[in-house]
């Protein structure tokens, strides 16, 4: 109920919107169009984005807010070594992506105070706070849903999966989740797009246009329903996507030269980055990429040092200059996150660090965003912002900024009731001068 | 303080009489109480702390928030009286009231972060003041709120832009009343249909139903809002059949919004839902046209009754009851042999006792007082017992057994306050959590309701070592096992020695005396007593097990809620959604949709002694559950209400089922009700991980079973489904299959199945067509001789030598018909086979029409066939049930 919506499936909002556009007018197909795009900000660099998630909740004090003057009891073991940007220091652990801080910024003393698992995640996923009565959509289903892309790619991909969800905007914007990762070298693809030997793509196209056919009990329905219009938008693209050639390339590492390759390591993370940026390159909109293992609560440093730092440090670095190497850094705008920081103050016991969200670290790169800075800053324990507090929803605000999404935007629940796109954020200035 | 904006609201609620509790009157509102000076002490539990918590002092983002805000913290949502008294008491003035620190930070006469939340001589800023100046008193004794009275109880609008005021009396145990209106939060579950502002003042927007709901002290009071979707209202709503209770109760709300059902859906939709929703299976063509042919006015009760009573019905029951009671192989590792072992044994379990349709409170009970040693057995008898049911592998012996002992022994079950949430969610389907850190923001649950709920589940232990140590040592020393291993080493070593017959010491629930001597060897004492959620405490050391209490107040003094929460949850089993919707969140503020209907069921089931099968004929011969999906005008947007049937993607093991059944040769397809071999519903565990049709069923939703969430389990369509349907090798190898219909049919048409097989990787050799002529001509002359045997021979050389090169005898295929030689009556009917096995109904002479064509325009009738079903098993129609 309380669905607004007009006969052919806009809603109300979108004509008084289009109303106001005026005289000459557009022609319903050229609104419809308008629409579907959304209002995209001029000049803005980012046409795609990888999400770059860390499960589990990075430590922050470890990784990119060293505090080597901190007392023992926060300060932790490891040390921190120069960069290429001067008076930037990360750790010594990350030395590849210290190689390349001059493409990356480091946001620090970003806070919020949601500290357990789920919620932190859907917190950093959506860029609002949660709330029991409405999931938020992901930041892969809004930019997909503003910025469509091509037709016979899948606009948002995950790899393996992702906790981002589509959330009130509807089936139609969930992710395709691989399911797995490539293997270094190895061809990859994944089920169901290739086609199996002996069928053709015009079997497929005679099969389709047979569904479509005998497919119309609930014709008529789908403007009622997002459940009968999302299945109908897939059926659309699950043939684009079998009969276009380039999308079962797309996701085929193998095809990558051996150097490029090389470069990214043969870990899950280091594939998975690599696969990334095959798919940004063939048009793919919106990239997300899921590494978990970082909740140390036990052996912080002892897994971080082994486990967890080398392949991140690896896989980023490659990430960052594949998309150099490949000229598509500054039209892709790379975001990492964990879904909080970890306490500054060492857990003995346990010789870990358990849930922080007071303060953590972020990363972006590319799309336009000026590297080699550090924005933000925390206390001398790492404990808390120093100054103003960055908030996941201003880092939100400012990653649709960048991607030319007005993250004022407002959209309609399923019961039509209005919600922004990020509901509390502000974009951050400094990032964008 | 805010007047009733509007006098053109139309109140159509029924104004409850005023009924006075008992002694004086009720207390005016503290706003007017307080509008001018006045000698008042304000209380700290009934004033003080709500106002605080209106004015947002208490919020997340404020001192609430677990940090605190500058240095002051406040319990989030209120409710820690004692540490919220503390914290303020650091900040007042005592001597001097209006200078306390926490009031000109408030007033902002100092800087305060969260602004000016009080003004200066506000009435809020007087309550502050009296109470300061009378001593700042805390909670000595906590009130007890006995009822949140709310009026009108229920509002109905007629126009968008209406409004409504709320006014709330809090009635205490004590006998006093008070009007709280200023002092309440308030929430709009649907802001589209109905706002509410801070006086609680209520604003229709769009048509349908929603509750706002009214937060005071730990109450928490829904207030139904209405909106009627057209003016077929009351008395002019059309008069429809309403013939079970369920109908009528149903009704009476659609009467209230003037939504129009739909009208009763016809015996073919009928059969297949009802099929995919007991049983979860597709009925089969010969059941459908039998079923169409009978005339019998009960044949859909029948129907019903004979879909109960099948395997496939104890199967689908046995996976939701594995869902909700967390059946995973992944969080049972150390817990037997093999890990996939004991998730078996928990789904022959469920399965036995819904095949015998034992009472759902004495599964429960099964459950929830599981014990592994029984009664008068040694811990050897007991290991002997274990080996026995090991080697049986199916889980059938295991079953036999009285209780369920695993549901315990879950990796992440082993806290007492994992459990505490994990137990609330399988039964009592209510989410606990929150309050393990705060006030509950949507219920009544406090931090000191979880705290004491939780030296509950403290005494039970699943031990690796048996039930007891010694005895476990012993029988660990008569074993050929090197004494030293530890863990999984053990275990695998003891795995081994299990094989070969031998009795090894198996894991085992154990029940630490509640009083126990654990103290001595310096363990943390215990926590003696505790509290039923909402109870009153008691001393647990009286109980030989805390469980039988536990026990005895689900089906005693919260029974109500117990069988809601199955209720609920069968419900949605046969529409697109719970009467409480999410069906694992039974809060306060998330009320059902129809409370009428809920008690009527949740009732009915307690009064049947819990029987399962009375509550599935309950729902399932109700006319609400046979209307049509096809909308009325008033009903189409309606998705709360029940006016129709709402299209609803099946559920994962169900759609992985339909698929390979509508597949399958027809005596595969006719056993789906009867025989579970290779059925997706008779997976025991999650199946996440291992095994071959596991990709399928992640991707279609099946539930992880890991993190007490009934969402785990998804019916919502991905683009990664549509794909798997139309592309997916898993789907296009079940449409060839060699034991799969569309060969039964090539077969009966004498044509090939694959009529451009794989290209032949062999070259064939130059007299190829020669030896093929030999072969037949033997053949012809076998025949001649009738010679049955030579015959037979010589066939079956000829089909060898033609596969190696990748052909099929289509020479003999052409014997008797050739590729036009399909006869269309053949066609018509494979075509109306392929509608019955997918669609479960005979197509329109439309689609008949277009499927034939289909047909004619391929090289050879079984590859247009082969198209025909590929599309039916891609519509909507298909994966949806409706």
């Amino acid at each position: 109920m309380g669905i607004q919506r007009q006969c052919d499936g806009t809603r109300r909002r979108d004509f008084l919107k289009m109303g106001a556009l005026g005289v000459g007018g557009l022609s319903l197909g050229q609104f419809l169009q308008l629409s579907q795009a959304g209002e995209i900000r001029a000049g803005a660099k980012a046409k795609s984005a990888i999400f770059i998630n860390l499960p589990g909740g990075q430590t922050h004090i470890d990784t990119f807010d060293l505090k080597p003057d901190a007392p023992t009891e926060y300060r932790g073991e490891f040390n921190p070594i120069s960069t290429n940007v001067a008076g930037i220091q990360i750790c010594e652990h990350l030395p590849k992506l210290a190689g390349v801080m001059d493409q990356f910024v480091i946001l620090r003393g970003v806070s919020h105070t949601l500290a357990a698992h789920q919620l932190g995640a859907e917190y950093v996923n959506t860029g609002n706070r949660p709330l029991p009565s409405l999931e938020f959509p992901s930041y892969g289903a809004v930019v997909t849903k503003e910025m469509p892309g091509e037709p016979d790619l899948p606009p948002f991909v995950s790899i393996p999966t992702t906790q981002q969800r589509p959330g009130y905007l509807g089936v139609q914007y969930a992710p395709l989740h691989t399911g797995s990762t490539p293997r270094a070298g190895q061809p990859y693809s994944v089920r169901g797009l290739a086609l199996r030997s002996g069928l053709t793509v015009s079997d497929v196209e005679r099969r389709t246009n047979l569904r479509k056919e005998l497919d119309r009990t609930f014709a008529g329905l789908e403007r009622d329903s997002t459940l009968l219009e999302g299945m109908d938008q897939f059926s659309r693209q699950a043939f684009d996507m079998i009969s276009s050639p380039r999308s079962r390339r797309a996701f085929d590492v193998s095809q990558e030269s051996p150097a490029f390759s090389q470069m990214f390591g043969d870990s899950p993370f280091g594939q998975s980055c690599l696969l990334a940026t095959r798919l940004v390159e063939s048009g793919v909109r919106f990239v997300s990429i899921s590494t978990g293992g970082w909740d140390t609560h036990q052996n912080n440093w002892e897994n971080l040092k082994t486990r967890l730092l080398p392949p991140f440090d690896q896989s980023l670095a490659a990430l960052l200059e594949g998309l150099k190497q490949k000229g598509l850094l500054e039209e892709t705008l790379v975001f990492v996150t964990g879904e909080f920081g970890r306490t500054p103050k060492i857990n003995q016991e346990r010789v870990g660090r358990d849930h922080y969200p007071r303060c953590m670290c972020m990363l972006m790169a590319g799309g336009g965003i000026q590297g080699g800075r550090v924005i933000g800053a925390s206390d001398d324990k790492a404990l808390a912002p120093l100054e103003k507090a960055m908030s996941p929803d201003d880092v939100a605000a400012s990653f649709y900024h960048a991607m030319g999404i007005d993250h004022q935007k407002e959209y309609h629940t399923s019961t039509g009731r209005p919600v922004m796109i990020v509901r509390a954020g502000d974009v951050i200035p400094e990032l964008f001068s | 303080m805010q007047q009733q904006g509007s006098t053109l609201a139309v109140l159509l609620a029924v104004q409850l009489a005023w009924v006075s509790v008992s002694k004086g009157e009720t207390q005016p509102r503290i706003d007017v109480r307080y509008a001018g000076q006045n000698e008042e002490t304000p209380d700290f539990q009934r004033h003080v702390i709500p106002m605080l918590s209106k004015l947002g002092c208490n919020g997340r983002s404020c001192h609430g928030s677990f940090q605190g805000r500058g240095g002051f913290m406040l319990s989030l949502f209120g409710y820690d009286f004692k540490a919220d008294h503390k914290g303020l008491m650091e900040r007042l003035d005592l001597e001097t009231p209006s200078d306390s620190y926490a009031l000109q930070k408030a007033t902002r006469e100092i800087d305060h972060e969260g602004g000016q939340r009080i003004a200066p001589q506000s009435w809020e800023y007087r309550v502050i003041l009296n109470w300061i100046a009378s001593g700042a008193k805390g909670v000595e004794s906590e009130g007890r709120l006995k009822q949140l009275e709310i009026s009108p109880a229920e509002i109905q609008f007629r126009d968008a832009s209406e409004t409504a005021q709320l006014r709330v009396v809090a009635h205490w145990e004590d006998g006093s009343s008070e009007d709280v209106t200023p002092l309440c939060r308030f929430l709009s579950n649907d802001a589209s249909i109905a706002e509410i502002d801070d006086s609680g003042l209520v604003t229709a927007g769009a048509t349908g139903d929603t509750h706002v709901v009214v937060f005071y002290d730990n109450g928490t009071v829904p207030v139904p809002v209405l909106r009627p979707v057209s003016d077929q209202t009351g008395e002019r709503y059309p008069s429809v059949p309403a013939p079970t209770r369920v109908d009528q109760l149903v009704v009476e709300k659609l009467k209230k919004l003037g939504i129009v059902q739909s009208e009763t859906c016809g015996d073919t939709e009928f059969l297949r839902r009802v099929s995919l929703d007991i049983a979860g299976t597709l009925p089969t063509s010969a059941e459908i046209r039998a079923f169409v042919a009978d005339n019998s006015p009960d044949k859909r009760s029948r129907k019903i009754d004979e879909l109960l009573e099948t395997p496939a019905y104890s199967a689908w029951w046995a996976t939701r009851l594995s869902d909700y009671t967390g059946n995973t192989a992944n969080q049972l590792n150390n817990v037997s042999f093999n890990n996939n072992q004991p998730s078996q044994e928990w789904y022959e379990w469920l399965r036995k006792r819904v095949r015998e349709n034992v009472p759902y409170d004495r599964i429960v009970e099964g459950i929830v007082l599981a014990g592994s040693q029984r009664e008068g057995e040694t811990y050897q008898e007991y290991c002997v017992r274990m080996g026995e049911y090991f080697k049986d592998g199916s889980g059938e012996k295991f079953a036999e057994q009285e209780s369920l002992p695993y549901y315990w022994a879950r990796r992440n079950f082993q806290r007492p306050e994992d459990r505490a949430i994990g137990f609330a969610y399988t039964f009592l389907a209510i989410r606990i959590e929150c309050a393990q850190c705060h006030k509950h923001p949507f219920d009544r649950w406090t931090q000191e309701d979880f705290k004491e709920f939780q030296p509950l589940f403290s005494t039970t232990r699943f031990n690796p070592n048996g039930t007891n140590r010694r005895e476990y040592e012993e029988l660990l020393a008569t074993l050929e096992v090197d004494q030293a291993l530890r863990g999984n080493q053990l275990r695998q070593a003891l795995g081994r020695l299990l094989q070969k017959g031998e009795v090894v010491p198996f894991p085992a629930l154990v029940q630490t005396s509640t009083s126990g001597p654990r103290r001595e060897r310096g363990e943390r004492s215990r926590q003696v007593t505790a509290r039923m959620l909402g109870g009153d405490p008691f001393d647990m050391t009286q109980y030989p097990d805390p469980r039988k209490p536990l026990m005895d107040w689900m089906t005693g003094e919260v029974r109500d809620l117990f069988a809601k929460a199955f209720v609920n949850r069968v419900w949605s089993n046969y529409f697109h959604r719970g009467i409480v919707e999410p069906t694992d969140d039974l809060s306060l503020a998330n009320p059902p949709t129809n409370q009428a209907l809920l008690d009527h069921l949740a009732q009915g089931f307690i009064a049947q002694g819990y029987d399962m099968k009375w509550l599935h004929r309950e729902i399932c011969n109700s006319r609400t559950y046979q209307l049509s999906w096809q909308p009325t005008e008033s009903n189409r947007l309606d998705e709360r209400n029940f006016s129709r049937a709402v299209p609803r993607r099946i559920q994962a093991e169900v759609a992985y089922d339909a698929l390979v059944q509508a597949t399958a040769g027809m005596s595969q397809n006719a056993g789906y009700l009867t025989n579970l071999k290779q059925r997706a519903t008779a997976i025991p565990g999650s199946a996440q991980g291992r095994g071959g049709n596991n990709y399928a069923l992640t991707i279609f939703g099946k539930s992880a079973r890991e993190n007490n969430c009934d969402c785990e389990r998804s019916n919502e369509p991905t683009l990664l489904q549509t794909l798997f349907l139309y592309n997916d090798n898993d789907v296009l190898t079940a449409l060839d299959s060699r034991g799969g219909w569309l060969a039964e049919v090539a077969r009966e048409w004498n044509q090939p199945l694959l009529s451009n097989p794989n290209e032949p990787t062999i070259r064939k050799p130059e007299n190829y067509d020669e030896i093929v002529a030999r072969y037949r001509s033997q053949i012809e002359r076998a025949k001649n001789q009738s010679n049955p045997e030579r015959l037979q021979q010589m066939k079956a050389r000829l089909k060898a030598f033609l596969e190696q090169y990748g052909e099929t005898d289509k020479a003999e295929a052409r014997g008797k018909a050739t590729a036009s030689g399909v006869s269309e009556e053949a066609r018509r009917i494979a075509v109306r086979e392929a509608y019955l096995r997918t669609l479960s109904r005979l197509p329109s002479a439309e689609e008949e029409q277009t499927a034939l064509q289909a047909m004619s325009a391929t090289e050879t009738p079984v590859e247009g066939l082969r198209d025909v079903l590929w599309a039916l098993l891609n519509t909507k129609e298909f994966i949806l049930n409706h």
